[in-house]
């Protein structure tokens, strides 16, 4: 087991242990298949455990364990045992749920619409090429969103983090975190969370009846699957990685009598 | 259902409801033996917004009888230090006109205490006016000029659309009326 959290003590109620076999965590749960998926780990993990899986993919099983353990079960929710995980970890499996989203969910959800609004009787059309530019709109947005992230506040955190560990910390830094705290970044989901939900509502009570039901049906589950995958991930940068940045802020700025 | 022995009275508050966009149907009575009889005869819902000097004695015994289900009442008092009756909304005569405005706009605007909170989903008129303006784009400033109301009737107004809807964006707004023929695409893109 990777040791750099060795005394890691995680509740012992917890469905989801060290000693359970992988392809048992799946037969669970299997909404946790593309979050499992997000680690970088594949399938073919004959009877091995959920620790010798993650030490073979160099993930730390004690991080891996919470997160899984708190989309299982949205009740639980470490908030600080996850924010003693380094800054590190925590953009890596937010990064990859960036990805995510950009490569595999919105194509897929924009595949639905697309092919819903070439089945759509004539008189329909329109009334599908209002959602899919209204999902465009939102897309945009949503990747907006994620591209500074990715561009401007993963970076930053990684810088702080670093300087802490190295014990170098530049002026330019320093005139960063008073400048631009992460504080002045706080809450920029709600915007894209409403819009998702303005989308759901139109389809289920606007939309009037379409050809391709089935299509129907498939892309509002989609959408239901996004929104809960991203009210899970807003859930770690908000409570997660915002305090623990705020935390890092502070002592460099205490650290060098600021 | 303005119910005063008063002409003056009538009068002020029809004023006062025209200010904050009341466009219901008005009916003036004069004495508490009208309203009795018009309460008899209808089933719709209504308010009603009466004098105080209009109730019987005693007072208290008068007003549990015009409390029914479907009857929101607003009683106007001399007395501004009065005990308040649960269920029913005061104003006094020393209240200043916005504090009267205020209390008009919660009197008709919030949803009755007694009911389950199952608020209608139909748009009304008024509601689908304001509904095309935000979907063309216009700001709160600009909706109340156009309609002749003041802005926060605009903002109630947006508020009951959004609740009844469940719709927040103005681009969901837009794709709603869109897809109702509210308005038309090239309205839109002007």
């Amino acid at each position: 087991m990777t040791s750099e959290i060795v005394s890691y003590s995680m509740n012992k109620n917890l469905p989801i242990t060290p000693q359970m076999k992988m392809a048992d965590v799946i037969h669970r749960d299997y909404r946790l298949i593309p979050i499992i998926g997000r680690f970088g780990i594949d399938f073919g993990f004959g009877n091995k455990s959920v620790g010798e899986v993650c030490d073979e993919n160099d993930i730390n099983t004690w991080f891996f364990l919470e997160i899984v353990n708190s989309y299982h079960n949205p009740q639980y929710f470490p908030q600080e045992q996850l924010q003693k995980f380094s800054a590190k970890q925590i953009i890596a499996y937010l990064s990859s749920t960036h990805s995510y989203y950009k490569d595999v969910k919105i194509p897929e959800i924009q595949g639905y619409i697309d092919e819903m609004e070439k089945k759509a009787s004539e008189e329909h059309t329109n009334n599908v090429k209002l959602l899919n530019d209204f999902f465009k709109g939102y897309v945009e947005e949503l990747e907006l969103h994620l591209e500074h992230e990715d561009k401007e506040i993963f970076p930053y955190v990684i810088e702080l983090e670093n300087a802490l560990e190295e014990g170098k910390i530049s002026i330019d830094l320093k005139k960063k975190i008073i400048e631009e705290p992460i504080e002045d970044y706080e809450r920029g989901h709600e915007d894209v969370e409403v819009k998702l939900s303005d989308l759901k509502n139109l389809i289920i009570k606007f939309l009037p009846p379409v050809l391709c039901k089935e299509l129907c049906k498939k892309l509002l589950t989609e959408l239901y699957r996004l929104e809960n995958d991203l009210e899970n991930h807003s859930r770690i940068e908000d409570n997660v990685l915002v305090p623990k940045v705020k935390m890092l802020e502070q002592t460099i700025l205490e650290g060098s009598g600021s | 259902m303005i119910a005063s022995s008063q002409f003056l009275y009538r009068l002020g508050i029809k004023t006062m409801l025209s200010v904050i966009d009341i466009d219901l149907d008005i009916v003036e009575l004069i004495s508490l033996e009208e309203l009795r009889s018009y309460q008899q005869n209808t089933s719709e819902s209504y308010f009603v917004i009466m004098s105080e000097d209009l109730l019987h004695y005693p007072r208290q015994e008068c007003l549990n009888e015009l409390q029914q289900t479907n009857c929101k009442l607003m009683l106007i008092s001399d007395d501004e230090n009065g005990n308040s009756i649960p269920g029913v909304e005061k104003i006094t005569n020393s209240d200043s006109q916005k504090e009267i405005l205020d209390k008009f706009q919660d009197f008709f605007f919030e949803p009755k205490s007694t009911s389950s909170g199952e608020a209608s989903t139909t748009l009304s008129e008024r509601e689908i006016d304001v509904l095309k303006t935000v979907a063309l784009g216009l700001s709160n400033k600009e909706i109340a000029e156009k309609l002749f109301i003041s802005i926060n009737t605009v903002v109630t107004h947006r508020k009951n659309i959004t609740e009844k809807l469940g719709i927040k964006t103005i681009a969901g707004l837009t794709v709603y009326a869109l897809m109702n023929n509210l308005i038309t695409p090239e309205e839109v893109q002007k």
